[in-house]
């Protein structure tokens, strides 16, 4: 097992006076992938938001607890929201390029987070963070056209491009594959079994084979509670909580 | 007590799964049962019916197969789901050939047109007897999802052995003592072979229950009392 690169304990999130998180203590994996899983609404994109605090910009959200990233508490008042969110990247669950080229799409954060200084470095960025997505040879022709002109599996591997090119270390992924077909979905599979030899990615998703079939650990949370998490295997196969049981298996009544 | 499914019809299926399999397994313990008694009565035209009633069994086994690999492909099952549907497969192969074993048994008593000796006759379907409680035993623990039956049933298997070691030996002492025995008592030695792999199989499907129930294969070592060496003196 690797080393855990993000560890949450005792996790609480409010939204006002609804609490929407309780009590959850997870670890994650460096270069693994950890899915959770759990019916709508049971915290799962929650929890996964407190990873990048993108919690905060809700006014009316609040979080308890301690999530660090290789031991270092994220929402230590030293700690700049900007450079948290530099090394932990997010892929949201419909593909939302920028309304610009795609070479736009990727140059934009390495450049004002002021990675790149000449126009070589930032073609060098493009070209990488492409391969990376799998995406270069489908577009390496029409860089300068709009993102959005692409099909909606090629915008979300552009937008995995675009996480991926201010060099983060961990990519957190809502439903990335909800929008797209069985196709671009395995595409997005396969890119996954690739980034994970260099990033630490977290997955939530909807799709129970999805999880069993991208990640090495999976927690399953109901009603803001983390109930069990464990090895995918095991989840899958032979669960130790009769809640996830019944939830994997289509019971949840 | 396990909850419904959400889709209904999938429940439907795996129901259709069990009641096919527990059908299957009580014809095998017909089969089993008709050919002992056709034995015990030497009814040759009993025994040609039992033959004839083995392609009812095979049948179920298709419909068992059609049926998992049509779960497989539209339900993608997990967990519990899964193991019942992989053990059915396995199940209901291990079903099919009980069946072949019992019919074995029928085959030779229509075909044989010699005397057998009726005293291992006796002793063989007694020990018929007992492999047949081990298969009511065997599905009652599905019907049940009993780990503590199935473990019993499995169990079990080592008195088939021994029994199954006596009559080989005393098979031998009578071929030994009257040698116009030999064609009869070879004919016994096989059918008392048949039915000791029963027992066998019995077995394999205690283990599938245990890993349904449980998720766990079964780590189990039968007490090892036959010795071999005995009889080949």
């Amino acid at each position: 097992m690797n080393k855990v690169k993000i560890s949450a304990k005792n996790i609480d999130v409010f939204y006002g006076d609804k609490q929407a998180l309780f009590d959850v203590s997870m670890d994650m994996y460096e270069k693994e992938v950890t899915a959770l899983i759990g019916p709508s609404g049971c915290g799962k994109s929650t929890f996964l938001r407190c990873i990048n605090r993108m919690n905060d910009v809700i006014d009316i959200c609040s979080v308890k607890g301690n999530v660090s990233i290789d031991g270092h508490d994220i929402y230590d008042k030293s700690i700049r929201v900007e450079s948290l969110r530099e090394n932990v990247g997010m892929v949201f669950q419909k593909p939302n390029p920028f309304p610009k080229s795609i070479y736009e799409n990727i140059a934009y954060g390495p450049r004002i987070h002021g990675m790149a200084n000449s126009k070589t470095d930032i073609d060098e960025i493009v070209a990488n963070s492409l391969q990376k997505a799998a995406l270069f040879d489908e577009v390496k022709d029409r860089l300068h056209q709009p993102g959005t002109g692409l099909s909606g599996g090629q915008q979300q591997r552009l937008c995995i491009a675009r996480a991926i090119s201010v060099n983060p270390e961990i990519i957190l992924m809502d439903e990335p594959c909800s929008a797209l077909d069985p196709i671009a979905t395995a595409k997005i599979e396969e890119l996954m079994n690739e980034l994970k030899k260099e990033f630490t990615i977290i997955i939530v998703t909807h799709s129970m084979q999805q999880a069993a079939r991208v990640s090495t650990n999976t927690g399953f949370f109901h009603l803001g509670k983390l109930i069990e998490v464990d090895s995918t295997d095991t989840i899958f196969s032979n669960p130790g909580n009769q809640k996830t049981q019944d939830y994997i298996t289509g019971r949840f009544g | 007590m396990m909850k419904d499914h959400i889709v209904s019809a999938y429940d439907a299926q795996l129901e259709l799964v069990s009641s096919n399999l527990i059908k299957m397994g009580g014809l095998v313990e017909d089969q089993l049962k008709n050919s002992l008694q056709a034995l015990s009565n030497k009814d040759t035209s009993f025994a040609e019916q039992i033959i004839f009633d083995d392609h009812k069994i095979n049948a179920l086994e298709k419909e068992i197969d059609a049926l998992t690999y049509k779960i497989i492909a539209m339900r993608q099952p997990l967990a519990n789901d899964l193991r019942v549907v992989l053990s059915a497969l396995s199940i209901a192969n291990d079903l099919e050939r009980m069946g072949d074993h019992a019919t074995n048994i029928a085959k030779r008593v229509a075909n044989v047109k010699i005397n057998l000796p009726d005293a291992p006759t006796i002793e063989i379907v007694k020990m018929g007897e007992d492999v047949q409680f081990m298969i009511k035993q065997v599905l009652d623990s599905f019907v049940k999802k009993s780990d503590k039956l199935a473990i019993k049933a499995w169990d079990s298997d080592v008195n088939i052995d021994d029994s199954y070691l006596n009559i080989y030996r005393e098979l031998l002492e009578t071929m030994a003592g009257n040698p116009e025995t030999i064609t009869g008592c070879s004919h016994l030695l096989s059918i008392a072979k048949n039915i000791e792999r029963i027992g066998d199989y019995v077995q394999n499907i205690a283990e599938d229950i245990h890993f349904i129930v449980t998720g766990q294969a079964l780590e189990r070592k039968s007490e090892k009392r036959i010795n071999w060496e005995d009889i080949n003196q």
